[in-house]
């Protein structure tokens, strides 16, 4: 039973990761650098409760808004360039923000344990969950809340002007701004949106764990986190979902195969880009499953010329 | 000479050596983006898998450091032309991000076949130039940073060569330029992305013979290492561009070994990327390339 606890609580978290590259992703740009915000949540929620005590709600409200003022200050200067280049960029910033931890201790000694950043000796003893009380099926409970308030947020998102705005951004951008969609605007917003959900990934995930360092936000974190959406699919958030809902279970059903898994791994997202490029939910199924689900009086033929 | 002034020369000659093998892992992924206008972010890992390869006829049958480099080459090629085969000759048409994720999901294919088969452990590589530092005048250089800079200089005079002066290099430039109007004139754009393979998978094997020498050992995080650095130098010279690759190495060698001897090795890599991140903004273009469109 805990194991499957364990392996829910992952895809909850990883599921945030996805959903926040693919919010970047919908206005048409992809990001390396999600793991610098997860990093940035990881490290300020769990200073937040291990070393200033603080309650675990402000402590993750702390690393998602410091995530996503982080990401508007990058965002700024980084949405000028796009495409493979912000790729580049927000990977190069992903990998700063690792290497800043790599360097930085701000440690206090509590009790008979060092607790808090300590350079390459990671961050350890984030014990706020153990010393509550709260079991891991409890804490599950409150990554799938927090996973259900941020799939709402983009349930709205996707039926309302601004998630319209984004998508015509995607399709494209000097169309957008012809009329009248401030095109920096929209691709700044979706990019600190996407840094604060990331950064709240990055919060659950350092209590869950009570342990982050700097080899678990580098590139392996990056590639998860943008295949999960990219394979699961950009025509909606169920997406980023389905990505990582398959792939996380898949690498844990196929435990059994040892090293084998990850090459599996590798060789079913070729095969699944060589079949469905827009990946497993692209924008034709969306519009097909949005048809059945339309009243059928709306679906009248065309009229006859 | 003052000391500071005596250490940063001696820092720039070797940072000016080492800046060649960077030039050339930015190089490789220049050629492949300037002709297939797409990301291989397998080259990495083709470049691993070269190197390991190598090891295989030394480990066997104690075979001499000159079949060792061979078979990094051809294993290089090989595994090359997977990659092109696997990742790219299938792939439908107007989908940027799909090449993306193949070539992932190959560098994952990849590098866990080597961890499987190695069990994530270095292997040791033969150190063919010795480990004795030459005097150069009153300055200490490397011998296979040496080794580096000659067969380096090589390389890029063959790669001027072939695209300015050869039939094939015709072909690759037009390919580059426009694809479509190169294949209304009689150019197979299939055979062209195919030699290019060819062409940078035999420089990976020879970059991952010369990082598993000047590191003394194949390892399994050469392939992330060598991506970022190549990365990085790609974009320095601007995409696409293969003297500003050139010039990107060269500038990230030096400033990588300026800024281990001037503030510690710890601050090597955040500058890198910083470094990074700043021309992004600066200069969107690179170095010595155009605006990006």
């Amino acid at each position: 039973m805990e194991y499957y606890i364990a392996i829910a609580s992952i895809i909850g978290i990883h599921a945030m990761l996805g959903l926040s590259v693919y919010l970047v992703a919908i206005s048409g740009q992809m990001s390396f650098g999600q793991q610098g915000f997860f990093a940035l949540g990881a490290y300020l929620a769990g200073m937040s409760t291990a070393l200033w005590g603080l309650h675990l709600l402000p402590a993750l409200a702390l690393g998602v808004v410091v995530a996503a003022v982080v990401g508007l200050l990058v965002g700024f200067p980084a949405l000028r360039v796009r495409g493979l280049y912000l790729a580049i960029a927000t990977f190069g910033f992903g990998e700063i923000v690792r290497l800043a931890f790599l360097n930085v201790r701000y440690t206090r000694r509590i009790g008979d344990r060092v607790v808090g950043p300590n350079a390459s000796e990671g961050f350890r003893h984030v014990r706020y969950i153990y010393d509550r009380g709260i079991t891991p099926l409890e804490y599950l409970g409150i990554i799938l809340l927090a996973l259900a308030v941020v799939v709402v947020l983009f349930f709205a998102l996707e039926r309302s002007k601004l998630g319209a705005t984004l998508r015509a951004v995607e399709e494209d951008e000097v169309a957008a701004s012809m009329v009248g969609i401030n095109v920096t605007r929209a691709k700044v917003f979706g990019f600190t949106a996407a840094a604060g959900v990331a950064g709240l990934a990055g919060g659950l995930f350092v209590h869950y764990s009570s342990y982050i360092d700097h080899d678990m936000v580098a590139l392996p974190l990056a590639i998860a986190s943008v295949t999960y959406p990219i394979f699961g699919g950009l025509g909606s958030f169920v997406g980023p979902l389905l990505g990582a809902v398959v792939l996380v279970g898949l690498t844990e059903s196929l435990r059994a195969l040892h090293d084998a898994r990850e090459i599996i791994y590798g060789a079913l997202i070729i095969l699944t880009m060589l079949f469905r490029p827009r990946g497993l939910v692209d924008e034709a199924l969306v519009l097909r499953v949005k048809g059945w689900l339309r009243p059928r009086a709306v679906r009248r033929p065309a009229p006859a010329p | 000479m003052g000391t500071a002034l005596f250490d940063g020369t001696e820092q720039l000659i070797n940072g000016l050596m080492y800046g060649c093998f960077y030039a050339l892992v930015g190089g490789g992924f220049t050629l492949l983006f300037g002709v297939l206008r797409r990301f291989n972010l397998a080259y990495g890992s083709t470049i691993m898998a070269g190197a390991y390869a190598g090891l295989i006829p030394v480990y066997l049958f104690k075979a001499p450091v000159l079949v060792l480099f061979v078979t990094t080459i051809v294993v290089s090629v090989l595994v090359g032309l997977l990659v092109e085969f696997c990742c790219f000759r299938f792939l439908r048409k107007g989908h940027e991000l799909a090449p993306l994720m193949t070539t992932i999901g190959m560098l994952i294919v990849i590098d866990e076949t080597i961890v499987h088969l190695t069990d994530a452990v270095g292997l040791k590589y033969p150190a063919p130039f010795g480990d004795e530092s030459l005097a150069l005048g009153p300055f200490l250089i490397r011998p296979d940073y040496l080794a580096i800079l000659v067969v380096s200089i090589a390389c890029f005079s063959a790669i001027f060569w072939l695209m300015h002066r050869t039939r094939f290099g015709r072909a690759m430039r037009a390919v580059a330029e426009r694809p479509e109007a190169a294949q209304i004139l009689g150019v197979s754009v299939r055979r062209v992305n195919v030699l290019t393979f060819v062409l940078t998978s035999a420089m990976a094997g020879i970059i991952g013979f010369f990082a598993a020498v000047s590191v003394g050992s194949a390892r399994p995080e050469m392939a992330a290492w060598l991506t970022g650095k190549g990365l990085v130098v790609m974009v320095l010279g601007g995409l696409g561009s293969f003297p500003g690759a050139i010039l990107g190495g060269l500038a990230l060698g030096v400033l990588e070994f300026e800024a281990v001897w001037f503030l510690g090795s710890s601050y090597r890599d955040i500058l890198a990327f910083s470094i990074l991140f700043l021309i992004l903004m600066v200069r969107p273009g690179g170095l010595l390339g155009s605006r990006p469109a």
